[in-house]
């Protein structure tokens, strides 16, 4: 076993360690905390639809079989897995996103019993014609409770809006047509392509001793001869498919989602673009910003304004989003705004207090075992290491931040919006 | 990790809770207040005005570039129900000094400003500043009306209107539109006034050292106020048994239709009297190992979500559930089933021990989290001793089934409220 030691910031520290098969493994010790939080995570998530394993034929696979996966995997041929983490006394639970499947629980006891739990039933799959059938009205409810969620709804209209042909515009759990084609064979064949361990990673944190959680790993994974995935190309071009969408629902206040999609040469972005974009966010409209000030004065948005920076493998987008009584206006002024810190630059005490801002954010991360467990997950799908945001953000510099303009093309802004059903 | 606590004026105390765990110090002020129609919207507002402004720093961006500049400082505000009272929270949460990069003095700036925002805002000829008021009113009216985007909230809060109608505890958490659009600037000060004079007030300090002279800093404050007929918030009414449960189908243009049942339950207050009832609600409706969910969902595939929760201080339980139209009654029928087989002790003792495992296991972890911790001593309104999380859990730990079954016993049907797609041309 591969095992390496990472420090960095303050007294914290974690290990990586990666076993013969490929499985990554991230654990940090956290002796004073109560509890522990583990997670199982595949990178396997709803854009994985095309693909192909040890250069056999390419396939195409239903639009939400990922996330049927993970319901299917809880159920094993010994029972589910709720039941038995109900002995313990865990809190377990999974999803699915865009990019990954985890599997996860949380406890302050038994953490070692219910870590075999976990690592038994992510390697046990049992689909059966039946059990799979069973899940479809789950499921169903599932998607159905989705189609009523008006901030849902204004997200993926949005990614339609924006995306041609990558999946990233389809919803994770697909539709209840997609999920009707789902059987125990397709599931089978999913998961031998991306539940191999050379595919996935455990990210544990808390009160936990590192030589014995690894010994454990190591006795339970199950030695498994590493698999060759070749993900479908997204051939995804770089313009916009509609630049305006909008649906009717229960709402009140119109809901919005303004979206830039970024013209992208390779499929993922660096953590320090990552960086850099998020502080020119905040700069552009934070809650310290003069276009902040003036949205929420004019009255067109309230506390639920935001922003974020979107990308995964083959797609990227800057998003803000809302409600507000004149998306259009908002959109507008937005575009504005960028425009003119374009040619103007930015203010440069914004600058510096934005990154005390997400210097304290990154502090306070080291606070809580899932947030850890979650961004361990990150370093885990991009390969970075833990304590590397917290020193880059230290570093960048206000030519770094200016350079980030070139993700904001108004030939490539979509708005998506909410509006309330007509009388 | 007990708390300890001390006494900063006529109704109000000081809770200081010692963590070494976290970067953080975290300070929030509670206010307790009763429910009522007349008074909700207006002090549902104040934490949000006085978390924009202050007579330091008059604007928002001005505060916000502050908070920034104190590395990303946390400051917050809320209005929420605790029983027959009203909870005004608004709270700081700044990293510890010694992460600081240029050796500032963030707790101290942290703290000096939170109080600055409590004890002088922003005022003008005895009113609040209009400009502000106005603001906030608009955007509390969109939050209001935003309830309606989401569906399960927006269920579960018409099963409440309807459950109490005419009592304190029917009134919305933040009043009605209309409340909110007759407040004015000078009913806002009076509010306020009326806020530091006669509320119960409780301020946690959850860090690894107590900030030298806080407590002592808001004596002094509260001392300079004339603090007279204190709320008594522990006088929360019990919810009373109905002999004919109430039935409300409203429909709207959705595609899952959603099913609210209230119950009144026999054990009410604190959680020394209402252990039971925690653990019955629980194998009820708590986690994956329920009754409800490995029946309702899992066994009868009728939904995605079937959950119970309580509210203690008011022998509340509810169950909520999104489901397909042509299945509420079915839903229905066997959620009031899995009641009965409570009530019959037709529980497994495997379900039993999971509950009282589950809940024990998640208390304990409280004290991993400053948010966790803030909320379990601001949402502990008691004549008594103000319990830890850890002995909560060892109260838990006592109960027996046959506390469970009588907890059951004492829970009825009060009000069913159900939400349901509108008929589509071509439908039955």
């Amino acid at each position: 076993m591969k095992k390496q030691i990472f420090e960095g910031f303050a007294d914290e520290s974690y290990v990586k360690a990666e076993l013969p098969s490929g499985l990554a493994i991230y654990i940090m010790e956290k002796p004073q905390y109560s509890s522990s939080y583990a997670i199982f995570g595949t990178k396997y998530g709803s854009i994985d639809t095309r693909f192909s394993k040890d250069g056999e034929e390419m396939i195409t696979v239903p639009e939400g079989i990922a996330h049927y996966l993970e319901h299917k995997l809880f159920e094993g041929e010994d029972g589910d897995a709720f039941s038995k983490y109900a002995k313990t006394g865990a809190s377990a639970n999974a999803f699915t996103s865009f990019d990954r499947t985890c599997y996860l629980f949380s406890c302050s006891d038994n953490f070692y019993e219910n870590l075999d739990i976990l690592l038994n039933f992510v390697q046990s799959p049992y689909f059966t014609k039946e059990n799979v059938e069973k899940e479809q009205g789950i499921i169903g409810q599932e998607i159905r409770m989705y189609d009523d969620n008006p901030g849902w709804r204004v997200m993926f209209n949005l990614l339609k809006g924006m995306f041609h042909t990558h999946p990233v515009r389809i919803d994770i759990a697909g539709t209840v047509e997609s999920i009707a084609q789902i059987d125990a064979d397709l599931l089978y064949k999913c998961y031998e392509t991306f539940y191999n361990p050379a595919n996935m990673f455990i990210c544990l944190v808390g009160n936990i001793d590192t030589d014995k959680t690894l010994k454990q790993i190591e006795k339970s994974i199950i030695d498994r001869k590493p698999v060759e995935i070749t993900r479908g190309e997204f051939d995804e071009p770089q313009t916009i498919v509609n630049p305006y969408m909008e649906q009717r629902l229960a709402v009140n206040t119109p809901m919005f989602c303004l979206g830039f999609k970024q013209k992208i040469a390779t499929p993922y972005r660096r953590l320090k673009s990552k960086i850099c974009v998020d502080l020119l966010l905040q700069i552009i409209c934070g809650d310290a910003s003069p276009l902040y000030a003036r949205l929420m004065n004019e009255g067109l948005i309230n506390d639920d304004f935001d922003s974020e920076y979107f990308n995964g493998n083959g797609y990227a987008a800057v998003i803000f989003e809302g409600e507000s009584c004149d998306p259009e206006r908002v959109a507008n002024e937005i575009k504005a705004e960028i425009n003119r810190l374009r040619v103007e630059g930015i203010d440069k005490k914004l600058f510096s207090a934005v990154k005390c801002g997400m210097y304290g954010d990154m502090v306070r991360r080291f606070n809580s075992v899932e947030n850890l467990a979650m961004s361990l997950t990150e370093c885990a799908m991009y390969d970075y290491g833990l304590f590397d945001e917290i020193k880059m953000v230290k570093s960048v510099s206000y030519d770094d931040v200016m350079k980030r303009f070139d993700v904001f093309c108004d030939e490539n802004a979509v708005l998506s919006v909410i509006k309330p059903l007509e009388d | 990790m007990s708390a300890k606590i001390t006494q900063l004026s006529n109704g109000a105390e000081g809770v200081f809770i010692k963590n070494d765990r976290f970067n953080t110090t975290l300070v929030s002020f509670n206010f307790y207040v009763p429910l009522a129609r007349e008074t909700v919207a207006e002090y549902a507002l104040l934490p949000f005005v006085m978390t924009t402004c202050s007579a330091a720093y008059p604007d928002f961006s001005a505060l916000n570039f502050k908070l920034a500049k104190l590395y990303g400082a946390n400051l917050s505000a809320s209005a929420e129900k605790v029983g027959d009272y009203q909870l005004l929270k608004i709270a700081i949460s700044t990293i510890d000094d010694r992460f600081a990069l240029d050796e500032e003095s963030l707790c101290d700036s942290a703290v000096q400003l939170l109080t600055q925002l409590i004890f002088e805002p922003k005022v003008e000829n005895g009113a609040f500043c209009e400009v502000d008021v106005a603001r906030e009113k608009r955007k509390a009216i969109e939050h209001i009306r935003g309830d309606l985007a989401q569906k399960r909230i927006y269920a579960k809060k018409r099963l409440i209107e309807e459950m109490y109608k005419g009592q304190p505890y029917g009134v919305a958490k933040c009043g009605t539109e209309t409340q909110v659009e007759k407040i004015t600037g000078e009913s806002l000060y009076n509010a306020w006034k009326n806020l530091l004079s006669t509320a119960f007030l409780r301020v946690n300090v959850i860090s690894r050292t107590m900030p030298g002279g806080l407590f002592d800093g808001i004596s002094e404050k509260l001392g300079s106020i004339t603090r007279e007929n204190i709320v008594d918030c522990t006088m929360s009414t019990p919810t009373a048994a109905v002999s004919k449960p109430n039935t409300v189908i409203e429909t709207m243009d959705i595609a899952q239709g959603k099913l609210c049942m209230g119950f009144s339950s026999e054990l009410y207050g604190d959680d020394s009297e209402t252990a039971a009832l925690t653990v019955m609600c629980d194998i009820f409706g708590g986690g994956p190992y329920s009754r409800l969910f490995t029946n309702v969902r899992e066994k009868y595939s009728l939904c995605y979500y079937c959950a119970s929760s309580s509210v203690k201080a008011k022998g509340l339980i509810t169950v909520d559930s999104g489901i397909e139209k042509e299945n509420a009654t079915k839903a229905e029928r066997e959620i009031l089933n899995q009641l009965d087989i409570m009530k019959q002790n037709l529980f497994t003792d495997e379900e039993f021990q999971s509950s009282i495992k589950s809940i024990t296991d998640s208390f304990k972890s409280y004290n991993d989290s400053q948010g966790l911790l803030d909320a379990w001593y601001s949402l502990k309104i008691v004549k008594d001793k103000l319990l830890s999380p850890e002995e909560a859990a060892d109260i838990i730990s006592g109960v027996t089934r046959n506390d469970v079954v009588y907890a059951a016993r004492g829970v009825k049907l009060h009000t069913v409220y159900k939400l349901l797609p509108k008929e589509k041309d071509g439908d039955k």
